[in-house]
């Protein structure tokens, strides 16, 4: 576990665990990554600090490009552990769905979620920036909360292309967690969609491609 | 060049980490500080932005002490002839722009964060690129 005052676990993912605490003063977060003992030590540590170094280079990218994400404090390369912003007070746009579904769901501000998302992810994409996980999990809410201020985390994945494919899965993978998650969401979804085509120059293709990538999906009858 | 004491905290706990796995990238630890600070990987050129030069109007002294050792503050500052101030005052003798420029800072960026954001961001992950 990392050295830092005021510890606390905050989640156990497969990839890394997170924790919070103080560093230099300041809150933040640890992510550390969870070494696989399964994989042979030398290749284990090589691909802990790909995937480590993978993560705070998109980072970097997601700042100079003005995607809103968390900023790193420090990278240790002999633990594999990013230090990051914590974001206080930060809610993760998926328990911010459930609630305010829960309270008898104002689904006008679900609509203008959905809009900011669009944005949000038009703004990555013509960046050449795939996110690669892209979950309501790992889009956070600045609070105040109304004023859907996103941040996006968990880059572990991410990479760079250009490619409308890797654009159209990253959505369909959003698709997915929408509908499968979220009750009723179905016109988030689309209004994201709508504003995602609107502001990235580049869309067209891309949902060309989601809409190839969702026949494509599990359990569809390809028959030919 | 410096905006916040933090920024000076986030340099010299890199400069620490690595001396500690030796594996810094210059010589010694002070000039491993002054090299976290800089944007870019070249050396001469970080000591030429944040060392000390003849110029120099203003100057922050930063001393790494070991726990167990006691620490020689009022030597090291008797040697300054200068007023000292309080680091509050740091904003005051900052030229943000020069800093901007220095550490290439986009428009975009500005709305995501402070300009101390930027600034630690790239301090950290300069290695990896």
């Amino acid at each position: 576990p990392p050295p830092l005052p005021g510890l606390q676990l905050v989640q156990q993912g497969a990839e890394a665990c997170v924790f919070r605490g103080r560093f230099l003063g300041r809150e933040a977060v640890a992510k550390l990554r969870v070494p696989k003992l399964y994989r042979h030590p030398a290749l284990e540590e090589r691909l802990s600090r790909r995937r480590t170094a993978q993560e705070a280079r998109a980072l970097l990218r997601c700042r100079r490009a003005g995607i809103p994400a968390p900023v790193v404090y420090f990278v240790d390369y002999v633990t594999n552990c990013i230090y990051l912003e914590d974001i206080m007070g930060a809610v993760a746009v998926r328990d911010h769905i459930e609630s305010v579904q829960q309270r008898g769901g104002d689904t006008s501000s679900l609509l203008l979620l959905g809009e900011k998302l669009g944005a949000l992810l038009a703004r990555l994409h013509d960046e050449d920036l795939i996110h690669g996980d892209l979950t309501t999990a790992n889009i956070l809410l600045r609070p105040p909360v109304e004023k859907l201020d996103l941040v996006l985390i968990d880059l572990g994945l991410s990479f760079v292309s250009g490619l409308p494919e890797d654009k159209g899965v990253d959505l369909y993978v959003l698709e997915k967690v929408f509908l499968s998650v979220h009750a009723e969401t179905e016109t988030v979804f689309e209004t994201l969609l709508k504003t995602y085509a609107a502001t990235s120059k580049k869309s067209g293709p891309v949902i060309k491609k989601l809409d190839e990538v969702r026949l494509r999906g599990r359990k569809r009858s390809m028959i030919g | 060049q410096i905006v916040d004491p933090f920024q000076v905290l986030v340099a010299a706990n890199k400069a620490v980490h690595l001396h500690r796995i030796g594996k810094m990238k210059t010589r010694t630890l002070y000039t491993e500080v002054i090299f976290n600070l800089s944007p870019n990987n070249n050396i001469s050129d970080a000591l030429k932005k944040f060392g000390v030069s003849d110029s120099d109007t203003a100057v922050l002294i930063v001393l790494i002490v070991d726990t167990e050792k006691p620490d020689n503050l009022e030597e090291v500052v008797s040697q300054v002839e200068g007023q000292q101030v309080s680091l509050d005052e740091l904003p005051q003798l900052t030229d943000i722009e020069k800093v901007k420029k220095i550490y290439k800072i986009t428009p975009q960026e500005e709305k995501i964060g402070t300009l101390l954001d930027s600034i630690v961001c790239r301090m950290a992950t300069k290695d990896v690129l």
